[in-house]
């Protein structure tokens, strides 16, 4: 039986990295008696451990709750946990679709953050309803009201009566779910009208299948039924439908309003994709849900195996990765230091270095990563254009017309004081300021347009380390436009490094060339001969170092307890000595190719 | 050639490099000393040990915080239970600042004959830099005391590359050392060993040791030094006047039998096969176990013939006769470069190897980069 969509709430919860979202969701679950309190994990809904670890939301997942209001009602509670990074925006933008209603969690000492905002825009343009919650009231530095009159100034909702809570204490958190129920909107939608259901995540089951996280809009769909992807055309059987409890349990039916998901015999998640619309076969809907798109890699980079024996272990492991994570996309590549690889792209650096720490967790593998990369745009003279992913692929100075790169609109929210600091930073890395709004008397808002390859790595770090923490960070991709790029190479004791090439900006060449180099001898270690380590463009050196040679190497005690211990040492130094990477005649530990780009 | 080692493992301050095991508390002396001749005695009755041995050795730890009375218990169970060759060379370390002029008599009456005092540097700044307790002049009067008590064969243990030192200071170390016509010296290269709290000290900044390469020219200068004032490099880190070498240490490094006694003490002897054993190194389950009569071991390693092989590679190399042939054609079966044709062949195109009839050597670039040579035999 349908329940009564006037007694359904679907909503999310939106909040910057430790403002309290999931501890927030935990003490829903524990209030609504949808988890038996001993069951309870910490971070109910963060199934993954880097999600726990690092207090991250990647994957979206759902629960259902039942309420019982202070009207005597019970109201279904359908909560979408999204992520809450930036990288992963287009999925936060479909979950959001999903539902009438927004949680906005602001932690009372720290205030909003740019990240917090920009999903809170998203959230109004999908014109949901937002509810507005202040945490963290047990600190004592908590500032609640300052809090408040910050959020109905820079969002323009009022906040004055919003549920102010300790999520941590679970105090006040019953404010929140009746606040729920009264400002977030029961959804609409007819249950007899043609299927439509918006997928809003997918995750694949060992045992099911692809399973598709599913907002009904319109309609009812069952078992049995044959559904159609509007935007593959691709036509599935279910083979069961259900709810999040929060792990699945099957049902008869999804309606118009319920949230669940699908089971299809879906081999992949690629044939689901995130923002579809799924429709039946027999009786398709007249247009798909607004706001499909594709979501496309922005940040690539090389992973190959340290041991090249585990080349097939590597495709395996993104096989099974992909399975859960249509958005991360691979194809084989060879370099001529690393040998044979994949050239992996992703949403963003976050989900770059999520997947390599699940391959190296997950799959026990141990990688080699190359420097990430954005895709730049190449005008050949031959009036041909090409798409280059991989610094080592650039054709030759004589043969590129003109070169363009990807180029982001930034906004970046911190405290006044730091404002000097942080345009600095922005200056660096080839910033072309846009404007500055005071979103109170003493928070500022920064707008600049910055070249995507300027804030790939260590840009967020930057700014965290220059504002003591307080400032925060949001990017959209803006276009392409020209700059006047070059490729700077590395040649060690005179062998060219493919894996190692760059791609800078002119006016930056010559100290970028002399920092990596110092950085490069710093790691390689030191070998039998004295290594040139140089930089070029096009040929033309413009810096050199040296690794010196090694002087001694040898243990100065051996006596009768150390021989064991001893033997075990060399062992150790033998073993890594054959995981070194050997380029020409000289060896290189993995991490240097990750290196080139810790330097100041 | 075989040994017996004892470990004596309390200091009254444990040295800010040093990762071997010990503890300041040495209030449990005696309790330890009671445990050590119970293992000596079960040792005994197990019948698994060399017929007779040349050298015994007491290691630390600080041996000298024994009582005469202590040590002279400790030597008379050796003898009583083992036999211990007439002419045995018998040492002891020894830290100035722990033994006095009674006890070093009475460890020369209980049959100690050689002892190795560790010195480290003559320059009392750079002691106190790495926790030692003690002063140059402090090492002054141990030696004379030691000489009077009847010690002629003495060591002091000297290093380089320890937190400020210069080139200066090292080689004035050395002459001090030389004209105190010592018949041993050991000079070591600092090592720094993780979870201590020198390693500590240096990681975070806080304390600064020479740059690497000066280090190698502190090491280079030291052997010409001690060459030419009549002291022979014959191991990495040892000099010594002609027929002054250490034969306790030696039988390690031909990869001799030895016994060892105490906590975390290690053992090599020949059963079935080649046997390495290693002692708990938990004081509270060592002096538990044999209370109840139980040997303490922790670890019985027995080695294939090629991992006996390997080790007699790793710890011939170290000396600079190096590898004796006939010996080892005798334990193995075959020459040396027969097993290890390719290793061989690496190291004489690198030029480090020196091979005559009797004995296969590293020279002295490839004592430097002994750990690279030795990689060729894994």
């Amino acid at each position: 039986m349908a329940y009564p969509n006037e007694l359904i709430r679907n909503f999310s919860i939106i909040a910057h990295i430790d403002h309290g979202k999931s501890t927030l969701a935990d003490r829903m679950m524990e209030l609504t008696e949808t988890v038996a309190s001993r069951d309870m994990t910490e971070q109910m809904l963060d199934s993954m451990d880097i999600e726990r670890e690092r207090g991250i939301t990647i994957k979206s997942s759902a629960v259902r709750m039942f309420y019982t209001h202070s009207d005597g009602k019970r109201y279904m509670f359908n909560l979408i946990d999204t992520p809450g990074h930036v990288d992963f925006n287009y999925e936060v933008s479909r979950a959001l679709a999903a539902c009438e209603g927004a949680v906005l969690v602001v932690d009372a000492t720290q205030g909003i953050e740019a990240q917090t905002l920009a999903n809170v825009y998203l959230a109004v343009d999908n014109g949901l309803e937002v509810v507005p919650v202040i945490n963290k009231i047990d600190l004592p530095s908590a500032e609640p009201e300052r809090t408040a009159q910050e959020i109905e100034d820079v969002i323009g909702i009022e906040a004055h009566s919003a549920p102010q809570i300790s999520a941590k204490n679970g105090t006040n958190v019953a404010d929140v779910l009746a606040a729920i129920v009264s400002i977030v909107p029961p959804p609409k939608g007819d249950p007899d009208a043609p299927l439509t259901a918006l997928v809003f995540d997918c995750v694949y089951d060992n045992y099911k299948g692809a399973l598709s996280y599913v907002r009904v809009f319109d309609g009812t769909v069952k078992e049995g039924m044959r559904i159609r992807s509007m935007a593959t055309g691709h036509e599935f059987d279910v083979t069961e439908v259900g709810v999040f409890t929060p792990s699945p349990l099957p049902v008869d039916e999804l309606t118009a309003g319920e949230v669940g998901y699908i089971a299809a015999s879906i081999k992949s998640v690629a044939e689901t994709k995130v923002g579809d619309t799924i429709t039946l076969a027999d009786r398709p809907a007249a247009k798909p849900l607004p706001g499909y798109k594709q979501a496309n890699p922005m940040v690539f980079c090389g992973i190959y195996p340290a041991d090249g024996a585990q080349y097939e272990d590597l495709r395996d492991a993104l096989d099974k990765l992909k399975l859960n994570d249509a958005s991360l996309s691979f194809e084989q590549e060879t370099s001529s230091a690393l040998g044979y690889g994949f050239r992996c792209g992703f949403l963003g650096l976050l989900h770059m270095e999520i997947i390599q720490e699940r391959l190296e967790r997950e799959f026990d593998l141990d990688l080699v990563t190359t420097a990430p990369s954005v895709i730049y745009k190449i005008k050949l003279t031959t009036g041909e254009e090409e798409m280059i992913d991989n610094p080592s692929k650039l054709p030759p100075v004589t043969e590129i017309e003109l070169l363009e790169e990807p180029v982001v609109n930034a906004t970046i929210m911190t405290p006044s004081e730091y404002v000097g600091s942080i345009m600095e930073i922005c200056q660096e890395r080839r910033g072309v300021f846009i404007d500055m709004n005071y979103i109170e008397e003493s928070r500022v808002s920064i707008h600049y347009v910055l070249p995507l390859n300027e804030i790939i790595y260590d840009f967020f770090d930057q700014l965290k380390s220059r504002s003591r923490g307080y400032a925060s960070f949001d990017y959209e991709l803006k276009g392409y436009e020209k700059s006047d790029l070059v490729k700077l190479d590395f040649l060690l004791n005179g062998d060219p490094c493919d894996a190692l090439s760059t791609i800078v900006h002119r006016d930056r060449a010559y100290a970028k060339g002399r920092a990596v180099a110092e950085k490069l001898c710093e790691v390689i270690p030191r070998q039998q001969f004295e290594i040139p380590v140089q930089a070029a463009i096009g040929g033309k050196i413009i810096a050199r170092e040296t690794v010196r040679a090694v002087r001694k190497d040898v243990l100065a005690k051996c006596y009768g307890g150390d021989i064991t211990r001893k033997k075990k040492l060399l062992e150790k130094q033998k073993e890594g000595k054959k995981r070194m990477r050997q380029i020409g005649t000289v060896s290189l530990p993995s991490d240097a190719f990750m290196s080139v780009l810790r330097i100041n | 050639m075989a040994g017996i080692y004892l470990h004596i493992p309390f200091c009254v301050k444990k040295c800010d490099y040093c990762d071997f095991t010990s503890f300041a508390k040495s209030g449990e002396m005696e309790g330890y000393v009671d445990a050590l001749l119970l293992e000596i005695g079960l040792t005994a009755r197990t019948g698994e040990y060399p017929a007779s041995f040349h050298t015994v050795f007491f290691g630390g730890g600080t041996p000298s915080l024994l009582s005469g009375e202590q040590m002279q218990r400790i030597m008379a169970a050796l003898r009583q239970h083992f036999s211990i060759r007439e002419n045995a060379e018998c040492s002891m370390e020894c830290n100035p600042g722990t033994a006095t002029k009674e006890s070093l008599a009475a460890y020369h009456t209980a049959g100690i004959n050689r002892l190795s005092i560790g010195l480290q540097s003559s320059h009392d700044a750079l002691l106190k830099g790495v926790g030692r307790i003690h002063t140059y002049e402090q090492f002054l009067k141990t030696l004379q005391w030691a000489r009077e008590a009847g010690f002629s064969n003495i060591n002091a243990d000297v290093m380089h590359g320890l937190p400020e030192q210069t080139m200066e200071q090292y080689l004035e170390t050395l002459k001090n050392v030389c004209d105190l016509n010592l018949q041993h010296i050991s000079s070591y290269a600092l090592t720094l060993e993780e979870h201590t709290p020198l390693y500590v000290r240096i990681k975070s900044g806080e304390a600064r040791v020479p740059d690497e390469d000066y280090v190698a020219d502190m090491q280079d200068a030291g052997i010409d030094y001690l060459e030419s004032r009549g002291y022979h490099r014959y191991e990495i880190s040892n000099f010594a006047r002609e027929g002054c070498e250490c034969r306790h240490n030696l039988t390690y490094w031909q990869n001799g039998e030895y016994l060892g006694l105490g906590l975390a003490a290690h053992s090599a002897v020949r059963q079935k096969v080649w046997t390495r054993y290693a002692n708990t190194a938990s004081l509270e389950e060592y002096l538990r176990l044999l209370r109840r009569g139980r040997l303490p071991k922790s670890e019985i390693i027995r080695l294939q013939s090629g991992e006996e092989m390997f080790e007699s590679i790793m710890l011939g190399l170290r000396l600079t006769r190096g590898i004796d042939r006939a010996a080892f054609s005798a334990r193995f079966g075959l020459d040396v470069v027969e097993a290890f044709p390719r290793a061989v062949e690496s190291l004489r195109k690198r030029g480090w190897v020196v091979e005559s009839e009797g004995f296969l050597a590293l020279n002295r670039r490839g004592l430097d980069l002994q750990n690279e040579a030795l990689g060729f035999f894994l």
